[in-house]
């Protein structure tokens, strides 16, 4: 690829789009609560870096942008196992995904930074309508006792 | 032992107490009861060390050889053990001129006659003290920190009547005052005894104050501080203050404004040491310790180191005779009200307290005379005083061993009944203290008079001594030549004025009063003790016999040697002739007042019937009474008020010094816990006031913490963007 001295309208393309989703992520992170979206938010981020990236090195005319996103996209996957797996006991701890449920982990003289309590956790599951059984009942299926709740 | 040089024997001396105390405070606790055996050891050695060194002494000094002719020539001999200290290269001081001072503070130890009494003295005394604290001592839980206090106050006086530098005398100066701190304060707990060790140690201070300018203006005024010549490196010869080269020029002494500043200060040192009037005030309340160290310390050796100071600088007190006379002023009104307080003690110990301030004074007063009569008729009356005053301070103990603790003299009564040794001792230290013939104390205190006598009727004097067996030598030598030493000082200062015949003739009848009222209060308190109905307390208990014998044989040599020892030194002269030989009484100042050996029968006399008077009366009012009446408020009247408080002078220290100065240190403890801590709190007040405020970004939001970053990056990429517009 031959280098180029001013932005091409594809590179500036490339980053306009690069930065919106980079801003998204951003403002996902800081305004919403559930722990999953945030690590999807997050995620988010770091492809909009990458576009980025890869526009840039379209600009230079040069590998390096490249193979500094497939380091990236690595990462990333790393990283979403380590969160995941952080994700999963923060929700064994408390029940929720709420990143509210924390909220306890402050000053002891600064206020609740969510002045209402959270609603309860539904321990008791909705109960559905059902139909009176009909025909003879199939095989009880091995798999299927082994399927929890939740995990 | 003919392979042992002097030199190594006069370190031995102090050494081996040293030594003792050490393994003493090492050893203590496993030796338990037989802790006293390294002091026993140590002290005893020292003793054999000290006769050996006295006799070669005299021999050194012509002693016994019947040659009384020539005069006597000074004998010293000094060791140097190590460098302590020096100030300045001596090649740099002589380049310097010879105005330049040297400051050079060896260790060095010098043997004469005076140190020589002294450290048998000491040794002798302190050897004695030892056995009898192995009785007196026995059973109590501090016996090791006893007799270690003891090896150390001995080495510690040692090395201070040895030393031949002021500021190794001033070191060991300290070093007494501090064992007589912790040795009245033995019984630490009682709270009487710790105010008594503080108050004696506290008035120690004022006197080391005075000794300490004293070796500043010493210095400044002499160029060096040490007793012995000594030489710098290239060659030239430093003349120590007390040096041979000094003492033989007469007018080598400073007169005049600064030697009288240097003999007051002096003086103000041995006041303090020796509890003369007005730092008397520590030596009564000083008998909360035990009797022993009383005997020791508070009678025999440490209250003599002031009139030790006063009589080995002689030569500077002659150059200034108006200081002098301040000596013996000083000397006779602490004598006299001593003894006026004393008449009123009920306390055995008490007594025996004001009575050593009383000698003391009488000490003082015959160093004042300026004469060599004089200076060695204290010296005198301190080796006889150590004997019976220690002797009865010893007797005391024994009593109130027996009685229990118990030792006012209107609780018992009749005791020579049940103690018979500790009473006939007592007795004749009594006697030699009263100053009854033929025991110690009557031929001192008689040569002390007629020192006196000397000075205040002085052609009477000569007349007497012309005719005494010396008298035609006695012309050759002018031996009246301090009545003229006024007219030949060079400087003279307003203080001269008190150096009159006048002067002394007052402080005589002083002195002969006060020797009245010594046999009144010793006899007072014989009688009120040992005769009359047996009376014993209820706290003696089984206790109330005859003390065992290692209390009772010290008590029997001490009182041998009371009544032999006066009458020995005085016949044969020996103690007068051998202690002319020092060479601070070989000053021609002091020497050309040598007066041949006589006894003034006038003056036997008048002491003797003084003693009697006073016998007499304490009889009539005591002698085999009951002990317990009011005698002497009947007696005395409204005077018994007065000495009883001591004539309140410890009321007037404690107005004048003692309440401002809790005052001031009220005034501190407040501004102190106020002002300071306030301060210190203050500023440890910053980082908690911080805490508080940077604690509030501790939320538990983790968006808030997201945003925290995300603020930090900005502002990083908006610092990069703005530098790089500007370039």
């Amino acid at each position: 690829m031959t280098p180029t001295d001013t932005l091409s309208p594809l590179v500036l393309d490339g980053l306009v789009v690069g930065a919106m989703l980079f801003a998204i992520g951003l403002v996902g992170i800081l305004a919403r609560r559930n722990l999953i979206v945030m690590f999807l938010c997050a995620e988010l981020m770091l492809q909009g870096i990458s576009v980025s990236l890869v526009s840039w090195s379209r600009h230079h005319g040069d590998w390096g942008g490249h193979v500094l996103v497939i380091l990236v996209l690595t990462v990333a996957a790393c990283e979403a196992a380590v969160a995941l797996v952080f994700v999963l006991q923060a929700f064994s701890r408390t029940g929720r995904l709420d990143a509210a449920a924390w909220q306890s982990l402050r000053e002891s003289n600064l206020p609740r930074s969510i002045d209402h309590e959270l609603p309860a956790i539904d321990t008791v599951p909705p109960r559905f309508p059902t139909l009176t059984r009909a025909g003879i009942e199939p095989a009880a299926d091995e798999d299927r006792l082994l399927e929890r709740e939740h995990v | 032992m003919n392979d042992l040089s002097p030199s190594t024997l006069l370190v031995l001396v102090p050494l081996l107490p040293l030594v003792a105390a050490v393994l003493t405070v090492v050893l203590g606790r496993t030796l338990g009861g037989r802790s006293f055996l390294p002091a026993l050891a140590g002290i005893g050695g020292a003793f054999v060390v000290a006769l050996m060194l006295l006799a070669g002494t005299a021999r050194e000094a012509g002693l016994g050889s019947g040659d009384h002719d020539h005069a006597p020539r000074p004998v010293e001999m000094v060791t140097t053990l190590w460098q302590w200290a020096g100030v300045g290269d001596a090649q740099a001081a002589g380049d310097a001129g010879s105005s330049a001072l040297s400051f050079s503070i060896p260790v060095a130890l010098r043997l004469d006659p005076l140190t020589a009494t002294l450290l048998v003295i000491i040794t002798g005394v302190g050897l004695l003290v030892a056995i009898y604290s192995i009785g007196y001592m026995h059973g109590d839980p501090g016996e090791p920190r006893f007799f270690a206090l003891v090896a150390a106050f001995v080495f510690s006086m040692s090395m201070l009547v040895a030393a031949s530098n002021f500021l190794l005398v001033y070191v060991f100066w300290e070093a007494v005052g501090a064992c007589s701190y912790l040795l009245i304060g033995f019984w630490f707990s009682k709270p009487e005894a710790a105010k008594a060790a503080k108050k004696a140690f506290l008035v120690n201070r004022v006197g080391d104050f005075g000794l300490a300018v004293a070796t500043f203006l010493l210095w400044l005024t002499y160029g060096t501080l040490n007793f012995h010549d000594t030489s710098l490196a290239d060659g030239t010869l430093v003349p120590g203050i007390l040096g041979a080269s000094r003492l033989a020029d007469a007018s080598a002494y400073v007169g005049g404004a600064v030697g009288t500043a240097i003999c007051l200060l002096l003086l103000l040192a041995a006041c303090g040491k020796s509890a003369q009037l007005p730092l008397h005030v520590w030596l009564p309340d000083a008998m909360e310790g035990p009797t022993p160290a009383s005997s020791l310390i508070h009678a025999a050796t440490m209250v003599t180191a002031g009139v030790y100071l006063v009589a080995r600088t002689a030569p500077l007190f002659v150059a200034c005779p108006g200081a002098l006379t301040l000596v013996s002023i000083v000397g006779a009104s602490t004598a006299l009200v001593a003894a006026l307080i004393g008449t009123v003690q009920n306390d055995l110990k008490r007594v025996l307290a004001y009575s050593t301030i009383s000698q003391l004074g009488y000490m003082f007063v015959s160093l004042g005379t300026g004469s060599l009569l004089g200076f060695t008729a204290a010296i005198f009356h301190l080796v006889t005083h150590a004997f019976f005053k220690a002797l009865l301070f010893m007797g005391a103990g024994s009593v109130m061993h027996a009685m229990g603790g118990v030792i006012d003299m209107r609780r018992f009564g009749g005791l020579r009944r049940i103690m018979p040794i500790t009473a006939s001792t007592f007795l004749i230290g009594a006697l030699a203290l009263a100053g009854v013939a033929p025991f110690a104390g009557f031929y001192s205190k008689d040569e002390i008079l007629s020192s006196l006598h000397a000075r205040g009727w002085a052609d009477t004097h000569a007349e007497h001594h012309e005719s005494a067996p010396g008298g035609d030598r006695a012309a050759g030598l002018n031996p009246f030549r301090f009545a003229t030493i006024s007219s030949e000082a060079p400087v003279a200062t307003a203080l001269d004025a008190i150096n009159t015949p006048a002067t002394f003739r007052l402080l005589f009848w002083m002195s002969l009063i006060t020797a009245g009222l010594t046999a009144f209060y010793t006899f007072r308190a014989v009688f009120m003790t040992f005769t009359g109905p047996t009376r014993v307390p209820d706290e003696a208990g089984h206790h109330a016999h005859e003390s065992p014998p290692s209390m009772t044989v010290p008590l029997v040599i001490l009182a041998a040697l009371s009544a032999v020892s006066g009458w020995w030194l005085f016949s044969t002269h020996s103690l007068a002739s051998f202690l002319a030989s020092t060479p601070s009484f070989t000053a021609p100042s002091v020497a050309a007042t040598a007066t041949p050996l006589a006894f003034h029968w006038d003056i036997a006399i008048q002491g003797t019937l003084a003693a009697a008077i006073g016998i007499v009366i304490a009889a009539l009012g005591h002698l085999g009474r009951r002990s317990d009446g009011p005698q002497m408020e009947r007696f005395l009247g409204p005077f018994e008020t007065l000495f009883a408080r001591r004539f309140f002078i410890d009321e007037i220290y404690s107005g004048f010094i003692v309440k401002p100065l809790e005052l001031i240190a009220t005034v501190a403890a407040f501004l102190d816990r106020h002002l300071i801590d306030g301060l210190v709190d203050g500023i440890a007040r910053i980082p908690l006031g911080c805490g508080a405020v940077i604690r509030r970004a501790q939320s538990g939001l983790l968006q808030r913490y997201a945003l925290a970053g995300v603020i930090g990056t900005l502002l990083i990429v908006l610092a990069l963007v703005a530098r790089a517009m500007g370039q």
